[in-house]
């Protein structure tokens, strides 16, 4: 008799996994059930969908029924897995349509159940346009609301990635959007300069932001959404987008016994097994281990569930060693507006909760030749083991090119290396392309000369926390020209070619803060000024660039 | 009224706006003084100085290359 794999859920690990098991395996029955109207979608895509980047809904499908059939794969739509039997190797569901009751026995069974939003109990949740982003039927209606209602003014919800790629996807339509976060930054996974220099861009682009702001209720007319009420305003909206995180949809496994672990996920070992033996986990229901710090962690993303859905397929039927992922790095990307943000590893805040001995670096750059045409700036954090020089972890935010630096410093993070490894990297260069120091080196080599002690630096964090401090002395080395421009509040204009026979006005005995526009000049003016007898000097990290506050 | 061009093309730190600013010192007022420039900083720094220096921005180009047409007060 034929083996028979029951894979429940079809959006992106649960295809993969039917996809690459018939591969390895031609003579298996493959069946997949989803509840959901389609199969194999771009939930990625859906916030362009939404903005009309993405033209047609077709394009969001990259596959459907029929061309599984064809690979020899049965996909079932509008069927609810309802009940899961391990000791008789069962799967019981529901035609959602003709309300029948289905049996599906199983040898192997892949649960790609994945996440639902997290939806916050707040009266008026139930007015019409109060939505959700998660399926293509979602964006389907958020599509339509905008086309055809005239949607003038949104509330968003939640300042995540799908909450910004919403709001940015809104504004570009010419709807008004609101955006209301809890916590008191947006991107809550990158460090808050990160997220406020994200902020600022947003704000630059005609969206509103409020953080540490809590939605409390939905008004409504005519059972239609007209206001939110938060703890702090009333926002006028004819639509409220609520994307205040997922959670994993696991509801199914927890019933049949099935071990849950961290955020509620399904704890699978390396190799995509769960607890119960022929039960295999993948995707965003399922748990990752953490890379950097070996622990379980759940990063619910596209590139990650498709890789649990190889591993879990190669592993049904393994043909000598089983397949393995050690882990993930929670490497994201997105693009709000004219800026690009992309982190890997773990944050500075990550690292110290998991008790790391850190140093940072902030270093603005090119990315590429900055004499070549299209140029632009980017500014990359790290985060290194003091006590092994590792790279823990990488942030990256600027208008130019961050994919290609990200996934240098995962594949660094990956292997292992140090900021020294990554400092020697052989990295293609041309002017089109790089720098022939490229950023990421610039940034590594900022890192080994903190190591080294050359230099100390202050975030931008702590600066603003201490700009009233009357112990403290800011010294702005550019040119009187950029000084006023704009300048890092309280800071005095001292040009580095003056640095030397002005050396006077700067009192040794305080404690003094040197900047520029993105740290060179500063690292000089550092270097002389610690010659002449300045001792309790720093750089402050990333320079007025990076600066995520307002200058004066 | 002279037009005095100044190309700050390619430039990297300091910057186009020093090229500005040095400009300006010399010239007489009303001159006008035209910046082309392709650091990307330009765009929102020139608006700001023009404004903390009381000089007048007659017009301000995006593109691959800012152009930037300042009148010295």
């Amino acid at each position: 008799m034929k083996q028979r794999l029951v894979v429940i859920g079809g959006v992106a690990s649960g295809t993969k996994t039917a996809a690459k098991a018939i591969r390895e395996n031609p003579d298996l029955e493959i069946t997949v059930i989803t509840e959901e109207d389609y199969i194999s979608y771009a939930g990625c895509g859906l916030p362009y969908y939404i903005g009309n980047v993405i033209r047609d809904k077709k394009h969001l499908t990259v596959m459907n029924p029929e061309k599984f059939k064809e690979k020899g794969i049965t996909v079932l739509l509008h069927t609810r897995a309802e009940k899961i039997i391990p000791s008789q190797k069962v799967v019981k569901a529901k035609d959602m349509v003709t309300g029948e009751e289905k049996e599906f026995p199983y040898d192997k069974l892949v649960l790609a159940t994945g996440a639902k939003p997290i939806v916050p109990p707040i009266p008026g949740i139930e007015l019409k346009n109060v939505y959700v982003l998660r399926s293509v039927t979602d964006a389907f209606k958020i599509r339509d609301a905008v086309e055809k209602e005239g949607i003038k003014k949104a509330v968003v919800v939640g300042g995540g990635f799908i909450g910004l790629e919403v709001a940015e996807n809104l504004t570009l339509r010419g709807v008004k959007v609101t955006l209301v976060e809890l916590l008191d930054q947006i991107l809550p996974n990158f460090d808050k300069e990160i997220a406020l220099l994200a902020e600022k861009h947003l704000k630059e682009k005609g969206v509103e932001v409020f953080t540490s702001e809590k939605a409390l209720s939905i008004e409504g007319k005519d059972g239609k959404a007209t206001a939110l009420l938060t703890d702090k305003r009333k926002i006028d909206a004819d639509m409220v987008l609520l994307s205040i995180g997922v959670k994993p949809d696991t509801q199914l496994a927890a019933g049949a016994g099935i071990e849950l672990g961290i955020k509620g996920a399904i704890k699978v070992n390396e190799n995509m097994e769960t607890n119960i033996h022929d039960i295999y986990a993948v995707g965003d229901c399922a748990e990752n281990i953490n890379l950097v710090t070996g622990k379980p962690a759940w990063f619910p993303m596209g590139s990650t569930a498709n890789k649990m859905g190889r591993v879990a397929a190669l592993n049904l039927y393994p043909k000598g060693e089983k397949e393995s992922l050690e882990g993930v790095l929670g490497t994201t990307v997105v693009k709000l507006f004219d800026i690009n943000v992309a982190k890997t590893g773990l944050s500075e805040k990550d690292a110290k909760n998991a008790g790391y001995n850190i140093i940072t670096v902030i270093v603005p750059a090119h990315d590429r030749a900055h004499y070549y045409p299209g140029a632009k700036n980017i500014i990359t954090k790290l985060i290194v083991d003091k006590a092994t020089h590792r790279l823990l972890g990488a942030q990256i935010i600027g208008e130019g090119v961050v994919d290609k630096p990200i996934d240098i410093a995962a594949t660094v993070i990956t292997l292992k290396g140090t900021v020294e490894d990554m400092a020697k990297l052989d990295l293609a260069y041309a002017p089109p392309f790089s720098s022939a120091m490229s950023s990421t080196i610039v940034a590594a080599n900022v890192a080994r000369n903190k190591l080294l002690g050359k230099l100390e630096g202050i975030s931008p964090l702590e600066l603003k926390d201490r700009l009233s401090d009357p112990e403290l002395q800011i010294i702005d080395v550019r040119e009187e020209a950029e000084y006023l421009v704009g300048t890092i509040p309280g800071a005095r204009n001292i040009p580095l070619k003056e640095i030397r026979q002005r050396a006077g006005e700067i009192d040794k005995q305080r404690e003094t803060v040197v900047l520029c526009k993105i740290g060179l000049r500063a690292y000089l003016a550092y270097i002389t000024l610690k010659h002449l007898g300045v001792q309790k000097l720093k750089i402050l990290d990333g320079g007025v660039t990076a600066w995520p506050f307002e200058l004066e | 009224m002279a037009e005095i061009k100044i190309d700050a093309k390619c430039l990297q730190c300091p910057g186009p706006i020093v090229q500005l600013f040095n400009a300006v010192k010399s010239a007489q007022s009303g001159d006008v003084i035209v910046v082309e420039a392709t650091d990307r900083g330009f765009y929102k720094d020139v608006q700001a100085w023009c404004k903390k220096t009381g000089n007048e921005l007659l017009s301000l180009e995006d593109g691959d290359v800012i152009v930037a047409r300042v009148k010295k007060a």
